[in-house]
């Protein structure tokens, strides 16, 4: 295997909570690419951080073991399963077929034995070759599934253990990562998939289980604001696990550099609207439907009134004052609560900030790349100690071509887009093919109906091997359909060059789904963010009458004449596009 | 087991046993001979239309821990003596495994192979009329053994259920998939011994990538055994099996591995391998005896009893560092003493082969339920159950300083002791 496993780490020996390990692996194979990266930073880790650096919170790799690709080798093989994988049947049909399939013999031992001694939740994670071998970061491609793990009988809690491994096999074939192993070139064939087995940090409120933080530190910043510079980084935090950072919901971002610097909101109004309302928990209560084939099977997603009650909001909510429309810190005054970490930011009640720079400094350092990292913070209220749950390290992709973007440009009667946002750097001048929703007929109602038809093109763009714009309204790839078009890479992964015009009354500064994110950048696709209401400033003459290859009832594409200019200065992230 | 008197070979084991335990004279009295014995006639009228009586025997030697468990063989040269040794020893795996089941055994007197499946179905439900207030899912669980199988079994739960007016799945076990069988029972056996081996492996600090094996017999214990220890990286270089036309048996060798898959392919239903075609496919045909002269790290008898004795036993090579015995008995007590000199380390039959009878009682338990276990959670647990008795066998014998085969009996036989004394028997 490309990486050996390292000496570093040890196999598996049946214990878990009690081992003396906390890195373990099962099977011959590769760890793949998030396992080998946590394997790697390992001992970077415990080397720059020791507990007194940072009193009051203490940093480690929750533990875990990973099942090597040799058993997603074996399962495949045993069970026959190559057919149905690499078929185009439905997920769920693929999902179905992978469950009701055995896992290799020599696995099971091991994880009956695991799951004999844990009584809480575990995460199940994937952890692909092909991301290894290439570097690139497959974020949010494949399956994750947590499962509560607290029922009584070792049975049930193993019969769920396996499922869910199998469900991430299974993943490993759904459309979403076809479509994006063939948009990087790859060939689903060459793929592995090495699953971590991974305790979920966080702690048990009633039927709630979930970490008081979670969060996604990134440490180059593709949209600094105010002050902050691009290598300051940023931070996106949330309440609960960190699916609603990675699946782009609202959270709070800051830059490391300013913690207690607020992002632009227009007013509190604004703020309390676009910060985080829900949040996400492991349920620990009454058994769910029986329904395997989902990664949301043990997850709830509940309105963050539920948790007021545990007492644990004080370190992390500004309160409403309405006598004085103002926000005051923490949980002393009655009135709405909004999530925005204000007392740990800037009051320093937890350290966060510090151990997330110097995480992010290290992991720079490793990876001589800037780096994203996904975390989870617990905090004790008895002790008042805090534990940093390191979860995962990505490199980003940052180019540095130098490209200089000039007032001509945005003075030049060629103009067709400009903006003073834009993600990428470079530059690109032959694409012909524009596709964007008509701005005449888009309602943001329609969006999930709109995310259909981009697909269907997307795919005829595929199959003529052609990249094109792409021009839209709210952010893209957002999993809230009032926020933007919640499409998933593969449904537009032929898009070189994608433009957002925001909609009125959402913050720009809202983080798009990490994952998504994630891809944009790794693909050094383009990405221009108009403020609402700008693209009012567009062409739109001179691009309806391009010739028409094809229309749908809110999409259309055309093709233009020439190729069209574009031109991205990464470092002042200022773009046009030039006709 | 021609020979020798296997009963007399089980009590002078178990003799030898009693004496490290220190155990009371009734206790061993008990221990040393079987609590019940079944020896009955079964007439059954032959296809020609005569009647021919054949010689029936169920053994329940202890059932302290729970319901009897044991086989039923259709053999010519059946004794009582065999049965007894047979249903003695079952006793002994049920207690080595800490499954909740006691030993028995049973056999019929006849030769399948001059027998239509007619006559033989009549045997089945003969044999299960003369026992039915006898054997039960909560007296005594018979299964599959020499030349019977699954359709066997459905003919005596048939009769079973016939004669008490009731489902009793939970009867009988080694029933096919779908009637009450328990998926993972075919692989069980097989898979036991190489998980026993796996343990072994790593206590003594050899990776199964860097091993090599040699193996006795190609039948189903046989094949699963290979399919798991190359599965964990081990390479097998020699397999022996007998050979039906011939009526001898021969060793095939491969220098860098043997594959099962390709072997599988020219192999008959009796586990009989082409030697012709393996030839062909760079196999070299040697004697039989041949596949325990190999220079392997591993042994692996899967075939018959009495197979290592005082004389093959020289032949083992100093390279060969584990024994684990996958076949009942295929070690004699002088070749032990051999095996212990060279300190090679051995792996008993009734621990490393119990996966079997541990499949079973997952079988018995599903079948009681009704409701069945997928694969996944049978040989999950059953690697569970064979791992935590190897480990305590071990520790035993590195604790007390004992022979592998002597620890394992001490566990089993003071498990039964103390289920006898706890009763009140002793």
């Amino acid at each position: 295997m490309k990486k050996k496993l390292s000496d570093k780490i040890t196999p598996f020996d049946r214990k878990f909570f009690d081992a003396t390990e906390d890195f373990t692996f099962i099977g011959t194979g590769s760890l793949g690419g998030k396992a080998t990266g946590l394997a790697e930073i390992k001992d970077i880790l415990e080397k720059n951080f020791s507990d007194s650096d940072f009193p009051g919170i203490s940093l480690n790799i929750p533990r875990l073991v990973v099942i090597t690709t040799s058993m997603f080798d074996i399962f495949l093989r045993i069970n026959d399963l190559y057919d149905i994988a690499y078929s185009d049947e439905p997920d769920d049909l693929i999902a179905h077929k992978f469950i009701n399939a055995s896992l290799p013999v020599e696995l099971l031992g091991d994880l009956r034995a695991l799951i004999e001694k844990i009584h809480t939740p575990l995460a199940v994670r994937s952890s692909s070759l092909l991301e290894d071998a290439l570097y690139e970061p497959f974020a949010g491609i494949y399956g994750t599934k947590m499962i509560p793990n607290n029922q009584f009988d070792a049975d049930t809690r193993f019969h769920k253990l396996v499922e869910a491994i199998k469900f991430v096999y299974a993943s490993t074939f759904f459309k979403d990562a076809k479509d994006y192993i063939r948009a990087t070139n790859n060939d689903i064939k060459e793929e592995k998939m090495a699953v971590i087995i991974q305790e979920v940090v966080g702690e048990r409120f009633g039927d709630f289980y979930f970490p008081l933080i979670s969060g996604v530190a990134r440490s180059y910043n593709f949209y600094p604001a105010g002050r902050a510079k691009p290598e300051n980084g940023i931070v996106n935090l949330a309440l609960g696990l960190g699916k609603t950072v990675v699946d782009g919901e609202p959270v709070w971002n800051y830059s490391p550099e300013y913690p207690a610097l607020k992002p632009p909101f227009g007013s509190i109004n604004d703020m309390m609207k676009n910060t985080q309302r829900e949040f996400w928990s492991v349920n620990m209560g009454k058994a769910p439907d029986y329904d395997p084939i989902h990664e949301t099977e043990y997850l709830l997603k509940k309105d963050l009134t539920v948790v007021e009650e545990f007492g644990i909001l004080d370190n992390i909510v500004s309160t409403y004052d309405s006598a004085s429309d103002r926000l005051k810190l923490g949980t002393g005054y009655n009135g709405p609560r909004v999530i925005d970490f204000a007392p740990v930011l800037e009051l320093n009640t937890i350290p966060l900030n510090n151990v997330i720079r110097k995480v992010l400094k290290v992991c720079e350092e490793s990876a001589g790349n800037p780096v994203e990292v996904e975390f989870a913070v617990t905090h004790n209220q008895k002790d008042r100690t805090a534990r940093f749950g390191f979860l995962q390290v990505r490199p980003m992709v940052v180019s540095n071509e130098n490209v200089s973007v000039t007032e001509e440009d945005f003075s030049s009667p060629d103009l067709l887009i400009s903006s003073d946002a834009v993600l990428g750097n470079g530059t690109a001048d032959t694409l012909k093919d524009i596709v964007f929703v008509k701005p005449e007929v888009f309602d943001i109602k329609h969006s999930n109906v709109i995310a259909e038809e981009i697909e269907k093109i997307n795919k005829i763009l595929k199959e003529e091997k052609k990249k094109y714009l792409l021009f839209g309204f709210g952010r893209w790839g957002s999993s809230e359909a009032w926020l933007g078009i919640p499409v998933n890479w593969g449904q537009i992964s032929e898009a070189s060059v994608i433009v957002e015009s925001m909609l009125e009354g959402i913050n720009v500064e809202l983080s798009q789904g990490s994952h998504f994110f994630h891809n944009i950048t790794s693909f050094r696709v383009m990405y221009f963010s108009l403020q609402a209401g700008a693209d009012r400033a567009t062409d739109w003459n001179w691009i309806n009458a391009q010739t028409t290859k094809n229309e749908t009832q809110f999409i259309k594409h055309v093709e233009t004449s020439a190729p069209l200019r574009i031109k991205v200065d990464g470092k002042r992230g200022k773009g046009v596009i030039l006709k | 087991m021609n020979k020798f008197n296997a009963f007399e070979m089980a009590q002078q084991q178990f003799d030898k046993v009693a004496e490290i335990l220190n155990l009371d004279v009734p206790t061993r009295e008990l221990l040393r001979n079987p609590l019940r014995e079944y020896n009955f006639a079964i007439p059954v009228r032959m296809d020609d239309g005569t009647v021919k009586v054949f010689r029936g025997f169920r053994v329940q030697h202890n059932d302290s821990r729970g319901p009897g468990k044991g086989g039923i063989r259709f053999h010519p040269q059946e004794t009582l003596d065999t049965v007894r040794a047979l249903s003695m020893w079952m006793t002994w795996k049920c207690a080595v495994v800490d499954i909740p089941l006691g030993g028995s055994k049973g056999g019929v007197i006849c030769d399948p192979h001059n027998l239509s499946m007619r006559e033989q179905e009549g045997i089945c439900r003969g044999w299960v009329r003369q026992l039915s207030k006898d054997i039960g899912p909560l007296r005594d669980v018979p299964a599959p053994d020499v030349m019977t199988n699954g359709q066997h079994m459905l003919w005596m739960l048939d009769e079973f259920e016939t004669v008490h007016g009731a489902k009793y799945p939970g009867l009988i076990t080694g029933k096919p998939v779908g009637m009450g069988g328990s998926l993972g029972r075919t692989e069980a056996t097989g898979y036991g011994v190489i998980f026993t081996l796996r343990e072994a492996l790593k206590k003594m600090n050899i990776k199964p990538e860097n091993t090599k094996a040699s193996v006795q017999g190609f039948g189903n214990v046989a094949q699963y055994a290979i399919d798991l220890y190359t599965q964990l990286g081990g390479k097998v270089i020699c397999v022996s099996c007998w050979d039906q036309e011939d009526q001898v048996s021969y060793s095939f060798k491969k220098k860098d591995g043997i594959k099962l898959r390709e072997l599988l392919e020219i192999t008959d239903r009796f586990g009989g391998i082409d030697k012709e075609k393996a030839k062909e496919i760079g196999y070299e045909i040697l004697p039989g005896d041949a596949w325990i002269e190999q220079d392997v790290d591993i042994l692996l008898p899967c075939a018959l009893e009495n197979q290592i004795t005082g004389e093959t036993a020289k032949k083992i090579k100093d390279t060969v560092k584990v024994i684990a015995e996958g076949a009942n008995g295929p070690t004699t007590p002088e070749a032990d003493r051999i095996i212990e000199s060279k300190k090679i380390f051995l792996i008993p039959d009734f621990l490393a082969n119990a996966g079997g009878v541990t499949c079973s009682y997952f079988e018995q338990v599903q079948c009681n339920m009704n409701y069945y276990w997928e694969k996944d959670e049978v040989l999950g647990k059953l690697d569970v159950k064979m791992t935590s008795a190897f480990l305590a066998v071990y520790e035993l014998a590195a604790k007390k300083n004992l022979y592998m085969r002597d620890a394992a009996y001490v566990i089993s036989i003071n498990r039964v002791a103390q289920a006898c004394r706890e009763r009140g028997w002793v």
